[in-house]
């Protein structure tokens, strides 16, 4: 039986998986913009971002905008690695799985 | 059908990025308003410049083409600056921005120059605008996958052949009928799907 590939933990998250992946379509994307794509709270969304930011995955740069403070976040080379990665990881467990 | 349910929670986080993807890509930007300004600036220009049925490129008409031209640019960047940033910027958006600052910035260096050594006339006017406008459209188009753009950068070729061949009128008539075509009557439409599309957006969000 092949072995099964480990989960990055830092991925696995749903709101941090679909916050990678929203990224890794775009040169950037600003914060109003993920919480609109994703339907998240400010906090949630906030917090999660953070835990991205602090694995190396994210890139933040905030500015002002029209006296507005604005964060505009982009995927780093490390974090489209890890998606890559995860993906791969993924598609292993679905062909392990069918196998089975 | 622990093994069952855990396939069906990978199948939803492989849909999950994918779809998290594809929704990164969609455009979110709004330029159709572009075409229509500079649709509207040809024509001015056109009509400052209009002598006897054909465009005249000096003389007492020698400044209605610059003039023009740089406030349409201040035009575009002081609304574009008014309308704010994109919430998201994709590599399309990025390629195609490239592709239509090169293009002008081709013009705006170019046709002066022409004017100034006395080597512009309209024939070789209307064949380098038509020309670099439909490579522009055209890229933009192909990138985007839009029909209506590669349709605009088809006039703009036809444009820059027949501009070649027969009287200085002609190829001015030409020119007047590809801005119609391709800068008025696109920029309208362009600017009614992107109404339409961000409707929806508002739509989906609520």
């Amino acid at each position: 039986m092949p072995e099964l590939p480990e989960l990055d933990p830092v991925i696995h998250g749903k709101l941090r998986l679909a916050l990678l992946s929203l990224l890794a379509g775009v040169e950037a994307g600003e914060f109003t913009w993920l919480r609109a794509r994703t339907g998240a709270t400010d906090g949630n969304l906030g917090a999660q971002l953070l835990k991205l930011e602090e694995a190396g995955y994210v890139a933040v740069k905030k500015k002002f905008v029209k006296r507005k403070p604005q964060s505009v976040y982009r995927i780093t080379e490390a974090g489209r690695t890890a998606l890559a990665e995860y993906v791969r990881a993924l598609k292993r467990l679905l062909g392990a799985a069918i196998d089975v | 059908m622990a093994d069952e349910g855990s396939t069906q929670e990978v199948r939803e986080r492989l849909q999950l990025i994918e779809s998290m993807i594809a929704e990164g890509r969609r455009q979110t930007e709004r330029w159709g308003w572009t075409f229509l300004l500079w649709g509207i600036a040809f024509y001015v220009a056109m009509a400052w410049s209009w002598r006897g049925g054909v465009v005249s490129l000096w003389r007492s008409a020698a400044w209605a083409w610059p003039v023009t031209m740089v406030v349409a640019c201040v035009l575009t960047v002081v609304i574009a600056r008014w309308k704010g940033r994109a919430e998201s910027i994709t590599t399309a958006a990025v390629a195609t921005g490239a592709i239509w600052i090169c293009a002008g910035t081709s013009m705006l260096l170019v046709f002066p120059a022409l004017g100034f050594s006395g080597r512009l006339d309209p024939h070789s006017f209307v064949a380098l605008v038509g020309a670099i406008l439909a490579i522009a459209n055209g890229a933009s188009g192909m990138i985007y996958k839009w029909r209506a753009q590669i349709a605009c950068a088809v006039i703009w070729w036809a444009t820059a052949v027949l501009a070649c061949f027969g009287s200085a009128a002609r190829a001015t008539a030409v020119f007047l009928v590809a801005i119609f075509f391709c800068q008025i009557l696109f920029g309208i439409y362009a600017m009614l799907l992107e109404s339409r599309r961000g409707s929806r957006a508002g739509v989906a969000r609520a």
